[in-house]
C-alpha cells in the first residue's frame, strides 16, 4: 500500500511532511516522498504510482488555492484515493476543503496518533477490498 | 552598526581560580552531600541537546576555569561575557520585530506603525515566490503572492517598501534567505538607495544570504544546487565588503536549522561549518580575514532550555574568537567579536491555548538577553496559527521593552558568567560543538555536506527525536500533551493578497521599460555567471535596467541549473 507525501506549492517547511512520511512508514505503508509539487505534478505521479492515500502539506497558506485546485484535477484524471491536508490550516478553512473532497484536515496541534489510526484504517479497509 | 570592540588584546592572568586544598575539601563535601541526598539509580537528567545535567553544581565543577583564558572581561577576548565593554548599559539590543505581508505598500504601513511603537530596527520578511524567484504574475506564485512575507518583482517595488523611512537613518535587516534571491533584493536595495541620494557607505543592517537556507533548512520545486547558492552568496558578501562598509552581508542561519529540528550543538556547529567556509573562499578571492570577520554575523535562536541558549551564545563568542585568532590568524579584535541576532523560537510555540506563548516568549527573550544578543525579535503569540497582527506583534515589543526597561538586568553584563552551572554548560556546548564542526569538515566541507543531503537528514534525524519526545510523553509541552484544554476559535491574521496589485504593476513596469536594454542585461549576466566572475554588478545592472527579480532569477536557473535535492524517503 503506497502514500505518497508532497509539500504544496513554494511553501519552505518540510519538519511536518517528514514527520508524516515516517508515521505512515511506521504504519506499515510504502511512502513516496516527492517534497515540493504543484498540482499538476503531484496528480501525474498519483496516476503513476496508484497510490492508496495522498497527503499533502501546507504552511504557507498555499492550500487555499492549491488543494481545490489539486482535487479537481484527480477527480478529472480519475484519482480515488483519499487526500489528507495538513499544516496550518486555519479551523475556518476546513469546510471549504472538505466541499472541495479532502477526507480529511490535521490542523496545527493534531496529534501524529490520528495520522497513524486513519492509516490503519485506511489499510484494513484495502486489506478488505482487495480480498473480495 | 559598528563592532565597537575596544581595541587592544586585553589582559589575561594565568592560573586556577581556587585554592587547591580548599577545593579537595569542597569535593568531599559535595560527595557527602550525593551519598546523603541521592540514591545511586537516581533519575538521571539532560539538556534538549543531551548534555546531562548534574543536581546541583559547586566550584570543583568549575576548577579548571582559567578566568583570563576562557573568560576574559567584556569587550575583550574571548568574549565570552558580551562582545562589547558595557553592552546594554551603553546600547540597548535593536529591538527588531518581524514584518512582512502583501504588497510592497501593505509592508510599509506595518513598518512604520512599528517604528512609532518603538522598534529600533527594520526586519522584512520576504515572500515565498519572491524567496524562490518567481514573479508575482508567474503561474508559480499563484498561492502564494503575498504570503510569509512581502511581494517584491522590480526595483520600483522597493523604493515603494521604504517609503517615509530613510535608508541611512535606520538599520536594515532583510531576511533575504536565499542566496539566489539576497543578491537582486541587494542589488536592488543598493539602487534605490542610490536613487534617493544615499550612498552605499551610509547603509547599515544584514542581508541573510545563507545558501543553507536555500540548499537544506528549506525545499523548493527548483532549488539552485548548493555549489551556485554559496557562490552567489559570496559574490554578495563580496561585493559589499568593498562597497557598504556598514552592512552585515550575510547572517549565518542558526535559528532556522534549530526551528527545522538541530540542537544547540548541531545550530553552532553548522553555523561554525559554514562560516569557516565563507572565509576561507573569500580568502581566495583577495580579501584577508581581517577584512572579512568584521562584516559576519549570526543569527540564534532562543528556545526552551533556558540556560543552554545562553550557554550556547556564550560558547559561540569564545569558539569565535579562538578560531579567528588562532586558526585564522586574524589581527584585529572586531575580527574576533562575533555578533549576533536572536529570533525566540516559533516552532515552540503552540497552537493550542496561544497565550501562553506570551509567557513562552519571555522566557526566550530573557535567555537572549542575558546571552548578550545584539538584536532581538521576539516571536508573537500567534505564531502558530499566522502571521502577527498589529496586536500581538505589539505586544512582543512590548516583551522587549519590558525586559529593557523593567527587569534591570540590563544594569550588569553577563550577570549568569561565573555561575558554576552556566560555566560547565558553556564548556560543554563549545567542546560538543568543536566535534560537530569537525564532523561536517570531515565530509568535506559545509557545501559537500549539503550536497549530499547529510544536513538535511541531520535535521530531519533530530526533529524526528524531538517529536517522538513529544508524542511520548518525554518532553512536556503544556497545553499539547499536558493540561490539555478546550480552545476558541482565534483571530488569524489575514495576508492580503498581492498577485492582482502586483500582476498590474508588472504588466505596467514591463511596457513603461526598455525591453532591449532588459535583454542586453540579462545575456551580460548570463556572461558573468558562466564566466565564474562576481554576478552582483552584472545583477545590480540587470535591475537598474528594469529587469524584474523573477527574470534575473530565471537567469540563474538556467544557467547555473536547478539541483535534484537528495530528499528524505518514507
Amino acid at each position: 500500500m503506497k502514500a505518497l507525501v508532497a509539500i504544496l506549492g513554494l511553501d519552505s517547511h518540510w519538519r511536518g511532511s517528514v514527520m508524516v512520511a515516517r508515521v505512515l512508514k511506521d504504519a506499515g505503508l510504502e511512502v513516496v516522498y516527492l517534497g515540493n509539487q504543484f498540482p499538476e505534478q503531484l496528480v501525474a505521479s498519483a496516476l503513476q504510482e496508484d497510490p492508496a492515500v495522498i497527503a499533502v502539506s501546507s504552511l504557507s497558506g498555499s492550500h487555499r488555492v492549491l488543494v481545490p485546485e489539486l482535487m479537481r484535477l484527480l477527480r478529472a484524471r480519475g484519482v480515488q484515493a483519499p487526500v489528507l491536508v495538513g499544516g496550518a490550516i486555519p479551523p475556518q478553512d476546513v469546510p471549504a476543503l472538505r466541499e472541495a473532497g479532502v477526507a480529511e484536515v490535521f490542523g496545527p496541534g493534531r496529534p501524529l496518533d490520528d495520522l497513524t489510526a486513519f492509516a490503519r484504517d485506511l489499510a484494513a479497509t484495502e486489506r478488505v477490498r482487495s480480498s473480495r | 552598526m559598528g563592532a565597537g570592540v575596544a581595541s587592544g588584546a586585553g589582559e589575561t592572568m594565568e592560573g586556577s581560580l581556587f585554592d587547591a586544598s580548599t577545593l579537595a575539601g569542597l569535593r568531599e563535601m559535595f560527595a557527602r552531600w550525593r551519598a546523603r541526598h541521592l540514591a545511586p539509580d537516581h533519575d538521571r537528567r539532560t539538556t534538549a541537546a543531551g548534555i546531562p545535567v548534574e543536581p546541583v553544581y559547586g566550584p570543583a565543577d568549575v576548577a579548571d576555569l582559567d578566568y583570563g583564558r576562557d573568560l576574559g572581561l567584556p569587550g575583550e577576548p574571548p568574549f565570552t561575557r558580551g562582545v562589547h565593554p558595557t553592552m546594554y548599559r551603553q546600547r540597548a539590543w535593536t529591538m527588531r520585530p518581524l514584518a512582512g505581508y502583501g504588497t510592497p505598500e501593505d509592508t510599509n504601513e506595518r513598518l512604520r506603525y512599528l517604528l512609532r511603537q518603538g522598534a529600533t530596527g527594520l526586519n522584512i520578511t520576504f515572500d515565498y515566490p519572491t524567496l524562490r524567484g518567481y514573479d508575482s504574475d508567474a503561474p508559480e506564485a499563484r498561492a502564494e503572492a503575498g504570503l510569509g512575507g512581502v511581494a517584491i518583482d522590480c526595483l520600483d517595488d522597493v523604493a515603494r517598501l521604504f517609503a517615509g523611512i530613510p535608508l541611512d537613518g535606520v538599520s536594515v535587516s532583510l531576511v533575504t534567505c536565499n542566496p539566489g534571491m539576497a543578491i537582486i533584493a541587494m542589488a536592488m536595495y543598493v539602487a534605490t538607495a542610490r536613487g534617493a541620494g544615499v550612498s552605499p557607505d551610509r547603509l547599515a543592517g544584514t542581508c541573510q544570504n545563507d545558501f543553507l537556507m536555500e540548499c537544506a533548512v528549506t525545499t523548493a520545486p527548483e532549488p539552485l544546487a548548493p555549489q551556485a547558492s554559496f557562490r552567489l552568496s559570496c559574490d554578495t558578501v563580496e561585493y559589499c565588503l568593498r562597497h557598504l562598509p556598514r552592512w552585515n552581508p550575510i547572517s549565518f542561519v542558526g535559528y532556522n536549522l534549530e526551528e527545522a529540528g538541530a540542537t544547540a550543538v548541531q545550530e553552532v556547529g553548522f553555523v561554525f561549518a559554514h562560516a569557516r567556509a565563507v572565509v576561507r573562499e573569500l580568502e581566495r578571492r583577495g580579501l584577508g580575514v581581517d577584512q572579512v570577520a568584521p562584516r559576519l554575523s549570526f543569527f540564534f535562536s532562543a528556545g526552551n532550555d533556558f540556560f543552554e541558549h545562553v550557554a550556547k551564545y556564550r560558547a559561540a563568542r569564545r569558539m569565535w574568537c579562538r578560531m579567528m585568532r588562532e586558526e585564522f590568524g586574524a589581527q584585529d579584535p572586531r575580527a574576533w567579536a562575533l555578533r549576533f541576532h536572536v529570533q525566540t523560537s516559533g516552532v515552540a510555540l503552540t497552537a493550542q491555548q496561544p497565550e501562553v506563548n506570551i509567557v513562552r516568549s519571555a522566557y526566550h527573550a530573557l535567555a537572549a538577553v542575558l546571552g548578550g544578543a545584539q538584536s532581538l525579535h521576539v516571536s508573537a503569540y500567534d505564531e502558530a496559527l499566522g502571521l502577527p497582527t498589529e496586536e500581538t506583534i505589539t505586544l512582543a515589543l512590548r516583551t522587549q521593552q519590558v525586559l529593557l526597561g523593567e527587569s534591570n538586568v540590563t544594569a550588569t553584563v553577563d550577570p549568569l558568567g561565573g555561575g558554576y552551572y552556566v560555566e560547565r554548560l558553556t564548556d560543554e556546548v563549545e567542546a560538543r560543538a568543536w566535534e560537530f564542526v569537525r564532523s561536517v569538515e570531515a565530509q568535506g566541507g559545509i557545501v559537500a555536506a549539503t550536497e549530499r543531503g547529510w544536513v538535511h537528514a541531520e535535521l530531519a534525524r533530530s526533529a524526528f527525536e524531538y517529536q517522538m519526545g513529544v508524542k511520548e510523553g518525554r518532553i512536556e509541552v503544556v497545553g499539547v500533551n499536558r493540561f490539555v484544554g478546550p480552545d476558541q476559535p482565534r483571530r488569524v491574521f489575514v495576508q492580503p493578497p498581492a498577485a492582482p496589485r502586483q500582476s498590474e504593476r508588472l504588466r505596467a513596469w514591463r511596457e513603461a521599460r526598455d525591453g532591449d536594454a532588459v535583454k542586453g542585461a540579462l545575456d551580460r549576466l548570463e556572461g558573468v555567471l558562466r564566466a565564474g566572475g562576481n554576478a552582483f554588478p552584472a545583477v545590480l545592472e540587470a535591475v537598474e535596467a528594469g529587469a524584474t527579480l523573477g527574470e534575473v532569477h530565471r537567469r540563474f536557473r538556467e544557467t547555473l541549473g536547478v539541483w535534484a535535492m537528495p530528499l528524505l524517503g518514507g
